[in-house]
This record gives C-alpha cells, structure tokens and sequence, in this order.
C-alpha cells in the first residue's frame, strides 16, 4: 500500500512513505536515508531482508522455547527481537517483543512480578501469534516497498 | 615391708633389741666420752654436750658417720625425744647447746631393757610423711585448680574459636569451589569465543572476496582490517584465559570472609555497633574476642599460653582496612578495575580539512552489538559519519578486540545484554587496559540502578535504544570533541539531522549538569563509599547470603551487599540470565532526574525524534565529574 509513495520518500520528513501504523516511518526513514542510491537501496533493503531471517529464527526459537517452557530463553528472545524490531521502526512487532521478554521475566504488563509461570506461558503463547501476524504485515509491507523500488 | 624389720630380724637373732640402740648404749658405758656424751643425771637420758666433737669424733667410731643430724633421725626412729629445757624447767642443766635425748625404756640401770626399744612402727611413720607433703602442696593445689580452671576457660576459647575456623574453612571451600565453577565457566566461555572468533574471521574472509554491495563496503573494509588482526587477538584472548589470576582474587575474598565471618560469629552486636572502618587502633573492634582474651591473660598467668589466639585476633584487626578494596576487585570479572583513574579524552587533532566533520584523525569507533540489524544500522551511520566502525558481536569479543589493539579506538558503543559476556562485564574488563576510552552504553533499559551500574563500571554515558542517527552521532561529537575540526559548531550539526527542529543539540554544553549523568553518578559513587561504611553493619545478612553459594547468578558474595553493583557483580551473571539482572521495578522506577518521560516504556513512543533524542542529550555522565 505503501509502493506508489517510494519514489518520493528521501531527506523530507513531510514525503516520507506511507508504510501503515505498524511502521514508524520517522525510524525507518532514517534507515531509508542510509542508502547512496534511492533506486536499488541496497543498505536498506540489506538491513531489511536480514532482519527478516532473523526474526523468523526468532519465532522459530521461541516456539522451542515455549515447548521446553523455557521462560529465561523466551525473554532473551524477546529482547532480541525487541531490539531490532525497535531499530527499524516496526512499532507493532517491538511492543509485542517488549511484552514476551516482560512475561519471559516473569512480570505482567505494568513490570509488577507475576509468579504464576503457567500464565505467563500462556501470555506468551498468545503474543507469540500476535506478533508472529504483525510480522507477517510489516514482511509483506515491507517486501511490496523493496520490490517495487 | 620396710628394709628395717628385714634387717631387725636378721641382726636380731634370738633377742630383739636394736643393733643401733646397743651401740647407742655401749658408746655411752665408754666413761672417756664423758666430757662430749654420756648418761644424763638421772641416768634415764642421755645429753650430748659437745655437738661437735661428737658428731666429728664419736659418731664416726660407733655409728660409721659423721652425721649430726642423720644421728638425730635415727633417734626418733627409736622414739627418742628431745628434752626441752625452755618451757617450765628453765635452762638445761647441761648447758644451753646440749642436746639431751629421753627413751622411757633407755635407761642406764636397765640394759637387759634395750629389747623394748624399737623402731616405731613403719606405717604410722609413713602416714606422717605423707601428712608432711600435704601441708606442702595444699598451696600447690590452690595454684593447680586456678591454672586448670584457666585452662579449662582457655580451652573453651579454643573450641569456640575452633568452631569458627571450622565454619569459615567450610564456606571458604565452598566459596572456592564455586570460584573455580565459574572459572571453568569462563574458560569454557572464552575458549567457545574464541573458537567462534576463529569461524566468524573465516566467514568474513570468505564473504569479503564475493564483494557484497556498495552499503556495505564500510563495513567490508573495516572487516578487513579487522581480519588481518584476528590471529594477533586471538592469542589475546588465550594469554588473557591464561593470565586469569583466579587464586589471587579467590584468596582475597576468602580473607575477607574469614574477617567478617570472625566479626559475625564473634559477637553481631559488637559488629554492628562498632566502627569497623576506623582507624585499626580497635580497642572495641571485637570484644567477644579480645576482653575474654585480655581476662584470660590474667586467668592463666601459671600457664601464659594466650598465644595462638592473640595474634589471630590481631591478624583480623589488620585486614580490615583491606577489607573493602578487595571486595571491590573481587567483585570485577576476574580482574581489577580501575575506573577511578580514568582521565580526559585523547589528545586534540586540531588540523583542519574539508568535507569531514573530523579533524586531522577520523574517529575508530567500536560498535559491541550482538544484534546484527542493530550493528549494521549503527555501523551505518557511523561510517556515514566518516568514523572508522568496527563491530564486535558480544562483550568478549569486545574486550579481546581493545585488547589487540590497545588505544586503536577512540569511542566504545557497547550494548549490555549479550550473549557470553555482558557489555557492562566487558566494559569493566576494557578499563582495565584502556582507562580513558569513552564507552557509551546502548541500552533500552534505563532505570536508575542499571544506569548506576553502568557509570559505576565505567560507562560514561548511555545511549537509549534503539538509537537514532542523531543519538550516535551527539554522542560521538560529545565524547570525541577534541577530533572535531569545529568543536562547537552547532548549526553544522544541526544540518545534519533530518529532524533538527525537533532534536536537541547534540553538544554537551547546555545539559552539562542538568543530565542523567551527574544523579547517578554520584549516586553511584556515593553509594561506593556508603557501602564501604555500613557493610560491618549489614554483615550477619551477607554473611548469610555466603552460606548459599549453589546458585550461580549470585556468583560474588558481593552481590549481596550493594544492589548497586547489581549488574557487574558477576559477569557470569548477565551471560547466563539476562533476566536475572533486572530490577522488577523497571518500568516503574524510570529515572526521576530524567525529567522526560521514559520513551520506551511508553507504548507509543517510538516517535524518535521527540523523546529518545532529547532523553539521549540528556543522558551523559560529565566526564570531569567521573575523574573525582
């Protein structure tokens, strides 16, 4: 949804792409700005395509990880992702990262300590489907963007 | 029985008189001695009126000695008695130096009664010679007693000391073996590091020849460089895994638990109560074992055997102004950490040029990050920056890079949660061998006790995560001012950024002393020396913490004094649970000096531009202020 704007995008803040709610474009304009070429955004779209692998073998990790019950690992993981996710502006897939490492360490929401582990999994299991299909919309945003350049 | 009836009956023979009664009474019937010895006026005594001449003369014809007094016990065997003459009877009619000796049976008419004299009977002779020694050793057994009860008071400190010894050696042996458990960690650790180094240098030769992209060339051509080295780091890294001075930290923490396990079994209210840290004069530093020492001196003057236990206690006494600075090394991973030292910045390049916002020298900038999305945007901007970037996947690799080319980086981005070694671990290791490189924290995780632990282990600012272009790059002309060619220019620097309307200046100058930096800081220092002061006090509860050294993530027994040092108590403790280091509160507890609102914790505020930029401006430690 986002293609027919690329074109314009660049130094302007005001002719950023539109890449949805789920981007925050100011975040990764900044990324956008990194290429030497706005016609084949090598760094960018580099960035992006690895960030893709990563997050997949993330997902792919932390679905072990809520198999073994694995609650230190799955706040590793969420943490990781979180940091990536947050560096290029995926605001939907961050907050649900920042909420699997927050029930991966054993707290709720609002930091305060939640004891019962069972639920937390249980929260993990949810967010994990949340964010695995915010995922899948900023991929396909994002791949519509890149391919279309 | 006695020799003397044995002899009696032998030289008895048919009577049973005594062979030294005849001789007593045939020496008398010899009328020459009558001038030295002879029968007395009555003639039922006999007086030795010569002493001498008899005793020289006399007593050796008859009796075989010249022994006056020998004669005299042989006398009362026989039951003679000396006759007094002082008491009623007036002076001795044989003059005052005669010694007149009295048998009933002895007489000078009757010599057919010798027969009845005899040898008193050996037992009661016996008995009174035992009496004899009592009267003697009656004092003897006053002395005994006193010195046994001594003794025994003694022997009690001993078994108490004991005890103590007992408890301290087996929490030493624990404390040791879980040491050298984390030890072997570590080296397993660093070995997998290295071999990972090993795989990861020959990946990037690998990938260097293909020729990635154009965007990539930066950071190709820092992997090169970087290749080229990797053999040098590597044996680094394997002399650093050798020279791991395990023991000497070892030692020095069990030193330091024997002192405060010795103030806490002594006596905790004594502990509590007296100054530990004052001047080592310590009259009151340990009474429990000192006053029953100095009472025991006095208790067992017979024995004076306090020795052993005073020196102990001395020895104690002695340590404790070495107590704290060793813990603060032992809490360091595995070496010393010399962050106080730290100075200013590296010199000036003050020549000018063109086209770079550097002066004479580009910045070399390490990029510690194990998230390679992260890495590659920072390396990013920061080569778009015209610094030199080299990236390092985790803290050890951090360290080993820093190591290998020792004053090669100007400026550290160092995440802190990572895999294998963790960046404030790592930072504390780089002080070591590089005190006055800036390190800069990237972290998304700003709360006030992490931040105190950051700047406490020498990070001189943070950088919030994720961070910007504009959050990297205020930072580097922060903290490398001296490479600028035009330090202050501003208006340059807002140039720079896409969002200058809304980013703050990223100089220093304005937010110098308002910042983050200087709360926690001096907080974090303050906190130091407060815990150097109080630490005697809290000691039975960390004592108590000693007694559980299973779990790993509470690897020091430092740890438990001082939440402070929370995050570097252990580099063990970040590798193996992240998680663990994190304060529950959080999100709750987010910097109150900050004054803006914590942008990550706030579910919308990614909006870069507004919070995380001007969080980040405000987020340095003044570096004069580190020096203190």
């Amino acid at each position: 949804m986002a293609a027919n704007d690329q074109n314009d995008d660049g130094h302007d803040t005001g002719n950023l792409p539109d890449l949805g709610d789920a981007i925050d474009i100011l975040t990764f304009s900044q990324i956008l700005e990194m290429d030497d070429s706005e016609d084949d955004r090598e760094f960018s779209k580099s960035i992006v395509f690895g960030f893709f692998e990563q997050a997949e073998e993330t997902f792919e990790k932390m679905d072990t990880a809520l198999e073994a019950r694995n609650l230190d690992e799955l706040y590793r993981l969420g943490h990781f992702l979180k940091g990536s996710s947050a560096t290029l502006g995926l605001t939907k897939v961050k907050d649900s990262c920042e909420k699997i490492q927050r029930y991966g360490k054993k707290e709720n929401l609002d930091g305060s300590p939640e004891k019962d582990e069972a639920l937390c999994l249980s929260r993990i299991t949810e967010t994990l489907k949340t964010v695995k299909a915010e995922y899948a919309d900023v991929e396909q945003t994002l791949k519509n963007f890149f391919n279309s350049t | 029985m006695p020799e003397g009836d044995i002899a009696a009956v032998a030289q008895g023979a048919g009577n049973n008189s005594s062979d030294f009664v005849r001789k007593l009474y045939k020496m008398l019937e010899d009328p020459a001695y009558s001038e030295v010895v002879r029968w007395g006026n009555e003639g039922d005594s006999f007086v030795v009126l010569e002493n001498e001449k008899f005793t020289k003369t006399i007593l050796p014809k008859h009796f075989k000695h010249s022994n006056f007094a020998s004669f005299v016990r042989q006398l009362n065997k026989y039951d003679f008695h000396k006759v007094r003459h002082n008491e009623e009877n007036g002076q001795s009619p044989y003059g005052a130096s005669a010694w007149e000796f009295k048998h009933p049976e002895f007489r000078a008419d009757r010599k057919d009664n010798l027969d009845n004299i005899r040898r008193k009977a050996p037992a009661p002779r016996k008995a009174q010679a035992a009496e004899e020694q009592f009267g003697v050793s009656n004092q003897q057994v006053l002395v005994l007693s006193e010195t046994l009860a001594a003794t025994q008071q003694q022997v009690q400190q001993l078994q108490e000391s004991y005890h103590e010894i007992v408890n301290a050696n087996k929490i030493f042996v624990d404390e040791i073996l879980h040491l050298q458990k984390l030890v072997r960690a570590q080296n397993q650790v660093h070995n997998e590091l290295i071999n990972h180094l090993n795989k990861a240098e020959q990946e990037r030769k690998d990938a260097r020849n293909p020729g990635h992209s154009a965007g990539y060339t930066s950071n190709t051509s820092n992997l090169l460089s970087d290749g080229s080295e990797s053999p040098l780091e590597l044996r680094r890294a394997r002399d650093i895994l050798n020279s791991l001075q395990v023991d000497h930290v070892a030692d020095r923490d069990l030193n330091r638990m024997s002192v405060q396990l010795h103030q806490v079994g002594g006596s905790p209210e004594s502990a509590g109560s007296s100054g530990m840290m004052g001047p080592p004069g310590v009259g009151g530093v340990n009474p429990f074992l000192h006053d029953p020492l100095n009472d025991m001196r006095h208790l067992v003057y017979p024995v004076g055997q306090t020795v052993g236990i005073d020196p102990f206690a001395a020895e104690h006494i002695n340590n404790l102004p070495y107590n704290r600075p060793v813990q603060e090394n032992a809490m360091g991973p595995g070496h010393e950490f010399n962050g106080p030292s730290m100075h200013s910045q590296t010199p000036p390049g003050a020549a000018s040029q063109n086209g770079s916002p550097w002066g004479s020298k580009k910045p070399v900038v390490l990029l510690v990050e194990d998230d390679r999305t992260c890495s590659r945007i920072g390396s990013k901007f920061l080569a778009q920056y015209d610094c030199g970037v080299e990236i390092a996947r985790d803290g050890l690799e951090a360290v080993n890079k820093v190591n290998a080319k020792q004053h090669y980086y100007d400026l550290i981005f160092m995440d802190i949660i990572m895999p294998q070694l963790d960046g404030v671990s790592a930072t504390a290791m780089i002080r070591e061998v590089q005190p006055n490189t800036p390190i800069i924290a990237m972290t998304s995780n700003i709360n006030q006790q992490d931040l105190e632990t950051y700047f406490h282990w020498g990070m001189r600012d943070v950088l919030a995560k994720p961070f910007t272009k504009e959050g990297m790059i205020g930072k580097l002309r922060k903290h490398l001012a001296n490479f600028l060619r035009n330090p202050p220019q501003e208006s340059m620097m807002d140039s720079m950024y896409p969002n200058g309307a809304q980013g703050q200046p990223p100089t220093p100058g304005p937010y110098s002393n308002q910042g983050m930096g200087m709360a926690p800081l001096s907080a974090a220092s303050s906190g130091a020396v407060g815990k150097f002061d109080t630490t005697p006090i809290q000691s039975p509860a960390t004592s108590a913490s000693w007694h559980s050294p299973g779990q790993m993530p509470h690897a020091s027994p430092t740890m438990a004094q001082d939440q402070g040092y929370l995050g570097a108590g252990s580099g063990s403790q970040m590798v193996l649970t992240p998680g663990g280091t994190q304060k529950p509160q959080y999100a709750n507890t987010m910097i109150p000096q900050m004054g803006v609102p914590p942008p990550q914790r706030i579910p919308d505020g990614m909006q870069r531009s507004d919070g995380p930029p001007e969080k980040r401006q405000r987020l340095y430690a003044p570096q004069g202020n580190y020096n203190q």
